[in-house]
Parts: C-alpha cells; structure tokens; sequence
C-alpha cells in the first residue's frame, strides 16, 4: 500500500510539471522569436527610413519656378522625361515633386508667383525646411517686384532658420543679369537674412545647367540645420 | 476583329483615361461635360445619377462622368471612385454661402484611398457673373492649402462663354501623359 503510494507520487507530480515545463520552453522560444523580430523589422525600418524635407519654391509668376521643378527632377531622378517648356501653364494651385537623393527625400512644392496667388505663400512655411527663391534675370523691368516680394517673404519669422537658394534663371537668354548684377539688388536686405544660410546662383532651368550644384547645396543645407527644422520621416505620415 | 482592335489600341496609347466631374449641384457640371465634348452650351436639367461621354482632346480619349450633385445623390459619388485618373471638381464662384459645404464635400473626397494618385482641377466656374470670388479667394476657402502631397489646378472658366476650359484640358491631357 505504502509502496504504492510512493510509487505514484513523483509520477503525479511528473505529470504535474510536464506541461507547465513545456509551456515554459515553448513560451520562450516564442518570446525569443518575437525580439527577433521586433530587432529584423527595427533594422529593416532604419535601413528604408529616409529623412524627408520639404522645400518650397517661390518667385514672380513666368520666373520659372514650374520649369525649374521639372528640370530638378530630370536632373535627379532616373527617366523623368521633360515637359515641353512651351507648353508649362502658369501654375494657380500647387505642384508637388519629389526627389530621391541617397537617403534624403526632398519634397518639392511649386506655388503660383502671381501677385494675388503671393499672399498664400506663407501657409507653407511652417512645414517647410529650405526655400528656393527664383527670379527672372531676363526680366529688368520687374526685378524691383521680385525684390520686394523676396522682402516680404524674408521678413516671416517663421522662415528665419530656413537655408535660402536665389536662383538667377534663364541665364540661356542673351543680355540676361548675371549673378554679379542680381546679388548686389539682393544683397540689399543682407540684415533681413542675417545669418540663415543663403546662396545665390546662376541657372538655366531650360538646359538645365546648375540646377543640380543648387540642390546638392541645398541638401548639404539641411543636413546641417536638422537642429532647428527637423525632417519628416515617412513613418509619422 | 474588335478584340485585336482593341488589343492593339492598348498596346498604342493605353487605356482611355477616366474622369470625374463633381461638385455640388448647381455649379455647372452637366454644361462643362457637353461644352467639352460637342463645343456648345446644352439646356440641362439637374442631374439625377450620371452623364457619361468620351471626350477627345488632342489625339487623348477621355471618358467623362459627370454625377448628380444634389445632397442626396453626393454619397453615391464614391461608387465611382476607382480607377479613376482625374479629378475635375467645380465650384460656383457667385454662390459664396455653399462654398463651406463645397469645401466639406472636397476634403471627405480626397481623404479616399482610391483617389490617391488622382489629379485634381478646379474650376472656379461662372467667373462670368458679377461678383464671381477670385482664386485665391476659392483656394482658400475651399481649404486647399491644407494640400501638401497632390498636385492641383485652379482655373477660372465660364462654361456659359467657354473660357478657361480649353487651359484646364490641356493642363490635365499634360499631366496625365506625364504622369505615366
């Protein structure tokens, strides 16, 4: 009787402890598998994570602003095929292109130049990271009203981190201002800009000479200034 | 033979591009479809379900639909929001008290997923009438500056005199081509 008691106990409480032993095992194994993959997809989001910027362009109307986009993105993106310069409206809303540079997603947003569409302008700053300024260097007459709505924008506040890259366009036409004519008018509002990092330079948003030094400056730009205007990355979308 | 007609049709230009016309009733959706199609102002009645016709523009086939606009039909809208291109939204300018339900109407359509990639013109229509709002006035009342990753168009356009109309098609024949 006693014998038999003995003999049964262990074997309940082997019975007993199996399960709750194999639980454990196979509990680990999950739990292990699950930081493995919480580890691989951490990993692989940091691998496809790119910092996004979004880089707003801005000028009189017929300053190129539309063309100047277009030629960017064949400047950077693999076959992107051009527009027809001749056939590019005059832009009353909004233009969105984006380009990839190794890491970095710039997000472009061209808005209108005419006068009335200038006053909307200033809905984008605070989501902006850098702004491209272009001017008609062809164009003597209105280049005071370039100046002035360069001013306007400089003024904002909210922009006052933000790099600024002036573009002198259309330097294919003959007789157009060079950027030695361009800078001193600009140069003018030199304590409005203070110490934000700004360039100016010479382009041809048809051919499409210098836009790619622009943007590769700009770039640069950012990169530097992640402290005051951190970028966008696509998780938060 | 129609099949390998239209096999071959494919294999040249794609398929015909799919076009919405919406906007609240009213605003002249029905007259810009007949104005884009056969050139002339049409009597139209209001729109009960939907108009649909196929518009050549420039060697480009369209196939345009136009919906009913009223409050009652707008929900039915979404029914015919896959597969589809562009967007051609028309609001009337004169009509100043409608213009927050317009812009209402706007937003819950553009926050649909099937019409992520799709191209958006506005036509601020009866630019003909006095005190018709200008664009900037329409781009902000209907909140479009709230836009940041699709690229738009606004036109001012009469449908009535046929301004405008032959901007917005070209600017929307270009981005489409574009697009691909």
């Amino acid at each position: 009787m006693r014998q038999c008691i003995v003999r049964y106990q262990p074997c309940i409480q082997r019975t007993q402890k199996e399960p709750r032993f194999k639980n454990l095992i196979s509990s680990s194994r999950l739990f292990h598998g699950f930081k493995m993959y919480t580890l691989m997809s951490g990993f692989y989001r940091y691998l496809t994570q790119k910092d996004e910027f979004c880089v707003v362009i801005l000028g009189l109307d017929n300053a190129g602003k539309t063309t100047y986009l277009d030629a960017a993105k064949a400047s950077k993106v693999k076959g992107h095929k051009r527009a027809e310069s001749s056939r590019v409206t005059s832009t009353v809303g909004l233009n969105v292109g984006s380009i990839d540079m190794n890491g970095v997603l710039l997000q472009f947003w061209d808005l209108g130049g005419q006068t009335e569409l200038q006053m909307l302008w200033d809905k984008y700053y605070a989501e902006c990271h850098a702004v491209i300024y272009v001017i008609d260097s062809h164009d003597r007459e209105r280049i005071e009203e370039s100046k002035e709505a360069f001013d306007k924008m400089i003024r904002n506040e909210i922009l006052a981190e933000a790099p600024l890259l002036v573009l002198a366009n259309k330097q294919d036409l003959p007789d157009c201002m060079g950027v030695r004519e361009v800078k001193p008018i600009f140069n003018q509002s030199a304590h409005l800009i203070g110490s934000r990092d700004c360039m100016v330079m010479p382009v041809s948003a048809l051919t499409g000479e210098g836009i790619a030094e622009g943007i590769n400056w700009l770039v640069d730009c950012l990169k530097r200034n992640v402290d005051s205007r951190p970028p966008r990355n696509n998780e938060n979308r | 033979m129609g099949g390998i007609m239209s096999f071959l049709k494919n294999l040249m230009g794609g398929r015909e591009m799919r076009i919405l016309i919406l906007g609240l009733d009213g605003a002249g959706k029905t007259t810009i479809l007949y104005r884009l199609q056969v050139g002339e102002v049409v009597t139209t009645i209001p729109t009960i379900g939907f108009n649909v016709e196929q518009v050549t523009y420039k060697n480009l086939t369209f196939q345009v639909w136009d919906l009913g606009g009223q409050t009652s039909i707008r929900p039915y809208w979404r029914c015919y929001y896959a597969n589809t291109d562009a967007i051609i939204y028309v609001v009337d300018s004169a009509d100043r008290e409608r213009l927050s339900i317009s812009k209402t109407e706007l937003v819950t359509m553009l926050q649909e997923d099937e019409l992520r990639n799709a191209i958006l013109v506005v036509l601020a229509n009866k630019q003909d009438m006095e005190g018709a709002m200008s664009v900037s006035e329409i781009h902000t009342a209907l909140g479009l500056d709230n836009l940041r990753t699709r690229t738009f168009q606004i036109f001012k356009t009469s449908a009535l005199k046929g301004e405008g109309l032959d901007q917005a098609m070209q600017f929307l024949s270009d981005a489409l081509t574009n697009r691909k």
